[in-house]
């Protein structure tokens, strides 16, 4: 047939380009693959300025190391002349040591470096073994950490009472710490006077968490660094480790980590330190200067920027701050979506409310949480084709009804984010993450489906556009495709091919194996 | 595993929404001739052209100016039907019926001529075609034949008629029942009765999950039962099929107590379950055909 091979010859067309560029791009991008797979890549600048005193002055700062989560590229110190800089081994910490024998001179401090961090989440065994000999100084008390303190004592004692095993026993006091008010105290707070005052701000609850756990006999410590996020900062960051089974768990009792330490966490330090040490008495002052990397996995981001190595991709886009990333990210996904939403139609049967509203939600879902979103949505669903039921029941012209429809949409997005900002409820105020006139369509939809095929049916095309949201969700969150779409825009091209194949499926839909399942089989008859 | 989940067997050659849209509609329907059937005056005004029968045309008012007027001439009707052109699902029909005293009666309670006049409004602003504006039609009111009631006496039954280049390639008897307000469609709670269209005789009733041989609300078993004017229904449906450019069709059949058969509508889109109500598939049926 004519429009046979014209289909095929389409096909392989398309096919061929795509592959002649994704193959040429990808020799060039074999030279820099990684197995390091970083999901943040951030440039840190530690920017100190002082002026100097008589004899010598110091100015001493933890240097970050590599492990296995975060690695440590690009290293670069710049100073002012005269000054001396030379790294030491402190324990199992590594110090930045500045010195300088000038006098009453005014000095600069520039260390940079490029840091690649994966998040790391453990999952701690019920109970655990006790802890070898070699934990014993992680048990004492110190100067600050009060482990043997009465108050502290009686505090742990009482909030373990009715645990049954050890990772119970974490979180009762991983709790107790989370739940004391966060409080913006710079001052030093030994782990006794968060208990008296009640209010607390990193430092304090990290020496509060490791004391009780200490207490209990889980050896557990200090760990320094700094959050990192595009801006320019001065405070740094301290949370706590346990030792469970010989490895150390991080817990952040002021940001609610249990057993998981984020991406953009830089490790600096073990110990209850001071990320800086100097020479007392000087005028000192300092920030740091973090700016976050585009980034992809599965390439080395210590070479240059990515889009300088690889033609022909989006990455440059983003780079140069033309258009954000989850902008961009937007873009590329839908026809993605778009094309697993087809599949779930065509292939498997799916009834689902519009095409692309899936996707949209599915994007919403990245802001606010699988499942508070898909909540969310489904109350907005529901409450908007609720309320805007009396306004059918006026007999309004289609138009105008749907502009009430949005109107109500608006109104309670508005109002929830409003009482959720007053309320303090912050998954209240992600009303205004969803797609507010495709909602608005589909809940009108929603309502007039019940009217015309009852509300079974309408339900079952909710609950059905949930499963393909949560497909589509799942996709999204896949930070490998999303890395792969912006390296190869080339596969685009790909869901062309396979939406012209899927255009082209005349098998039956998997519901309907289950519709006409009488007549299928003929065995039933 | 792959090659189970899309090698079914289909011995009775049951047809998909995928292959009817590709195979059936798109092959055989262009996209610009959608609105002869979609349109009811549209496709009133070929069936009168040809001289088919159909329930009579009293008026199609497509002004608001024009209500008053239009109306002088339906008044003297003694019942009415009036719908929108581009409704769907039935939405915005109204059956208008004379009681003794000259007044109008719908749905059991008197309605005044302003409620009718502001009704064809409403359709007349497209209320009922989700689009800007639309066109009333009012046309005669069509009295079901005595044969429906011996099987289910309320609400309008309605034969459908499947036609593929002009050959009338399956049917089935749509019935209400107590349970489907009045509504023939299978998914509202209407059965499907299906029909030998070789004998003109009704088979099975199907309601959706099961096969039986009598209508949910009489006992009476409909198993070979005689349809009156069966041959004047395919001759019918074959001279519709023939009068529009599109080559497969859904027409909808009624029969009226006077007139016999009249074609009620026509549809580009027509459902899949008549399949099912005949326990057997349309691509077995078109290659009995072709």
């Amino acid at each position: 047939m004519n429009s046979n091979s014209y289909f095929r010859i389409t096909i392989m067309a398309i096919l061929f380009f795509a592959l002649v560029s994704v193959l040429l791009k990808g020799l060039t991008i074999r030279k820099h693959l990684d197995n390091f797979y970083a999901e943040e890549v951030y440039n840190i600048t530690y920017k100190y300025f002082f002026k100097t005193n008589e004899g010598k002055t110091f100015v001493r700062a933890f240097l970050p190391k590599n492990n296995n989560r975060q690695r440590i590229t690009a290293e670069a110190f710049e100073g002012s002349k005269g000054l001396i800089f030379e790294k030491r081994n402190d324990k199992n910490n590594l110090k930045g040591v500045w010195l300088s024998d000038q006098e009453h001179k005014f000095k600069s401090i520039d260390y940079s470096f490029t840091f690649e961090g994966k998040s790391k989440t453990i999952s701690i065994p019920d109970s655990f073994k006790s802890p070898t000999a070699k934990y014993n100084n992680f048990l004492e008390a110190s100067e600050y950490i009060e482990s043997n303190d009465s108050q502290i004592d009686s505090v742990a004692k009482s909030l373990i009472v009715n645990a049954e095993n050890d990772k119970q026993k974490i979180k009762l006091i991983f709790n107790f710490v989370y739940e004391i008010p966060k409080a913006p105290i710079i001052t030093l707070t030994d782990a006794v006077t968060v208990l008296q005052q009640n209010r607390a701000s990193c430092n304090g609850k990290s020496r509060l968490f490791v004391a009780l756990a200490r207490n209990l006999g889980y050896p557990a410590r200090i760990k320094g660094g700094i959050i990192l996020e595009e801006i320019d900062k001065r405070t740094s960051h301290v949370w706590a480790e346990i030792n469970i089974n010989d490895e150390w768990v991080p817990f952040d009792a002021l940001n609610k980590h249990f057993a998981h330490l984020p991406a953009n966490y830089l490790e600096l330090y073990e110990g209850d330190e001071f990320l800086i040490t100097r020479t007392p008495n000087i005028s000192f002052d300092y920030t740091y200067e973090i700016k976050q990397r585009s980034n992809i996995p599965f390439l080395k981001a210590s070479v240059s920027d990515v889009s300088e190595i690889v033609p022909l991709t989006l990455l440059g886009l983003v780079e140069k701050k033309i258009i954000s990333k989850s902008a961009l990210m937007l873009l590329l996904m839908l026809p993605i979506g778009g094309l697993l939403v087809a599949f779930l139609r065509n292939v498997v049967g799916l009834r689902t409310f519009g095409v692309f509203l899936p996707v949209l939600i599915a994007f919403s879902l990245q802001e606010t949480g699988y499942v508070t979103g898909m909540l969310l949505f489904v109350f907005l669903i529901l409450f908007v084709g609720v309320i805007s039921r009396p306004f059918s029941k006026l007999g309004l012209l289609h138009t105008p009804k749907l502009v009430i429809s949005l109107s109500l949409m608006v109104l309670v997005m508005i109002m929830g984010s409003y009482i959720g900002l007053k309320a303090n409820i912050m998954w209240l105020t992600a009303f205004t993450f969803f797609p507010t006139i495709i909602l608005t369509i589909s809940a009108e939809r929603f309502s007039t489906l019940i009217l015309e095929d009852g509300f079974q049916k309408a339900t079952g095309t909710l609950f059905q556009t949930l499963i393909a949201v949560s497909f589509c969700y799942f996709m999204l969150s896949s930070q490998w495709l999303s890395s792969i779409t912006m390296l190869f825009p080339e596969f685009l091209l790909v869901i062309v091919i396979l939406a012209m194949l899927l255009g082209r499926y005349i098998g039956l839909r998997w519901t309907e194996l289950i519709r006409f399942r009488s007549i299928l089989n003929a065995k039933t008859i | 595993m792959l090659q189970k989940l899309f090698r079914i067997s289909n011995p009775k050659g049951v047809m998909g929404l995928n292959k009817r849209n590709i195979e059936l509609i798109y092959a055989h329907n262009r996209r610009e001739d959608y609105h002869l059937a979609d349109d009811k005056v549209r496709s009133k005004e070929i069936l009168h052209d040809k001289a088919i029968s159909c329930a009579e045309t009293y008026a199609v008012i497509t002004n608001i100016k024009d209500i008053k007027k239009m109306w002088a001439k339906c008044e003297k009707h003694q019942a009415m039907a009036i719908k929108p052109s581009n409704g769907f699902g039935g939405e915005g029909i109204k059956i208008l019926k004379k009681d003794e005293q000259d007044n109008w009666i719908s749905s059991g309670r008197k309605i005044s001529e302003d409620e009718i006049f502001r009704h064809i409004t409403s359709i007349i602003s497209g209320l009922y075609s989700m689009s800007s504006n639309d066109s009333c039609l009012i046309e005669e009111c069509i009295v079901p034949h005595p044969f429906f009631a011996e099987i289910y006496g309320d609400g309008v039954p309605d034969f459908r008629v499947i036609t593929l280049k002009n050959k009338p390639i399956m049917a089935m008897l749509r019935m209400p029942t107590s349970k489907s307000d009045g509504k023939a469609n299978l998914h509202q709670n209407g059965v499907g009765i299906g029909v030998d269209m070789e004998k003109g005789t009704l088979t099975q009733v199907y309601d959706g999950k099961r096969y039986t041989q009598h209508h949910p609300d009489n006992p009476a078993i409909i198993l070979g039962k005689n349809i009156p004017f069966w041959n004047e229904i395919m001759a019918l449906s074959i001279a519709t099929s023939k009068a529009f450019p599109l080559n497969f069709l859904g027409i909808d059949v009624v029969i009226d107590r006077k007139k016999g058969p009249q074609i009620m509508e026509v549809n580009v889109r027509s459902g899949l379950g008549i399949q099912l109500v005949n326990k057997r598939g349309l691509e077995e049926a078109i290659a009995e055909h072709f």
